[in-house]
């Protein structure tokens, strides 16, 4: 387990930085890119996303006051450069980010760095079709298994705002599949 | 003591048993959701759909690394108040050096500039900078690499590089 404490310190120390920011992207680029993967869906879009997000950790580090975790705090700016990404994207194409991340989605039958089965592809669509913090909910709680306490630290929610936003996302997407394979 | 613990009617037990176990308040209320969001999610794919190139993750440490290095002599930190001063010295210096020269078709002393910076140094705004370098967007340059103050004064200082400065101005504007 990583010394969190530590780790800012010497990310916060010009003669230290560099290293301590090859520990951090060892530690956390997995985590972090997998988080971007499932908000912006395609391979190249996400690696360009976590580009993003590490170097604005490096450039932003020297600030970081500790006020919440290190990894929280990680996860936020993810969080803000994937749907800053999926809303600019929508700007672009004059489109709303429903139909964006729809598109998104339906581009997947296509996608070489994509292996999931109907049954999978209807569930991105459904997941898709879900309002912004649903969607995020959806995500970190069933794939990532994090806590709710977790989800709550990076997307400052409360924990019972958490729990009623995944119900019904959990319902949502049971329905919509119920409706896509009947 | 176990054996007479009884229960009431509500499922509490009475009063006079305490068994010191506690659980979070509304967990009862909350427990039939719970078990009907378990049946939900058991209906759901739960694998990784997604893939990636083989060595992504072994070559990503590398390139961000690459990317946030610091490249000497190519980007000035121009949002470091402090070193606005300097920074438009240079920038006013290529500039006045370049237009003085072509217009007036006379050659300027490195005197005469660090003359002229010496008189104006205070009244050089951040946009005489913007307006020197009207082709750079600064939004995009890397603010984590700054040229000392220390470095730009030494290298001001020496005529050589004034010279090289005027030399290279007058070459741009004429092409």
């Amino acid at each position: 387990m990583i010394d969190e404490i530590a780790l800012v310190k010497e990310l916060q120390n010009i003669q230290t930085k560099e290293k301590a920011f090859r520990i951090l992207i060892k530690e956390y680029k997995e985590r972090l890119y997998w988080h971007i993967r499932k908000i912006v869906i395609s391979h190249d879009d996400a690696d360009d996303v976590l580009q993003n997000t590490f170097i604005k950790i490096f450039k932003g580090i020297d600030n970081f006051k500790q006020d919440s975790k290190l990894y929280s705090w990680m996860y936020r700016i993810a969080t803000n450069e994937s749907i800053t990404f999926i809303n600019k994207r929508a700007r672009e194409r004059n489109i709303d980010i429903t139909e964006m991340k729809q598109e998104l989605v339906s581009n997947l039958q296509s996608d070489r760095w994509f292996s999931g089965n109907d049954i999978e592809l209807i569930l991105q669509e459904a997941v898709a079709t879900l309002p912004e913090k649903q969607q995020l909910v959806f995500n970190m709680k069933y794939f990532d298994h994090m806590k709710y306490q977790e989800i709550s630290d990076i997307l400052e929610t409360s924990v019972g705002g958490l729990k009623a936003s995944y119900f019904h996302a959990v319902k949502k997407i049971e329905l919509y599949i119920k409706k896509k394979t009947h | 003591m176990r054996e007479n613990a009884k229960h009431t009617q509500d499922g509490k037990l009475s009063e006079d048993i305490k068994t010191g176990f506690t659980v979070p308040e509304n967990y009862f209320k909350g427990i039939e959701d719970n078990f009907l969001l378990n049946l939900s999610e058991k209906k759901l794919p739960k694998n990784n759909v997604f893939e990636i190139p083989k060595t992504y993750f072994e070559e990503f440490d590398d390139h961000i690394i690459e990317k946030i290095k610091p490249k000497k002599g190519k980007l000035i930190n121009f949002k470091k108040i402090k070193l606005i001063p300097v920074a438009a010295t240079v920038a006013l210096i290529i500039f006045f050096g370049a237009n003085f020269s072509f217009n007036n078709n006379s050659e300027l002393s490195s005197d005469e500039i660090v003359n002229w910076v010496d008189v104006n140094i205070n009244t050089i705004s951040s946009d005489d900078i913007a307006f020197a370098f009207t082709d750079l967007n600064f939004d995009d340059m890397n603010p984590y690499f700054t040229i000392e103050s220390e470095d730009i004064i030494e290298s001001l200082i020496n005529s050589d590089d004034i010279d090289f400065i005027i030399e290279h101005a007058n070459i741009n504007e004429i092409n």
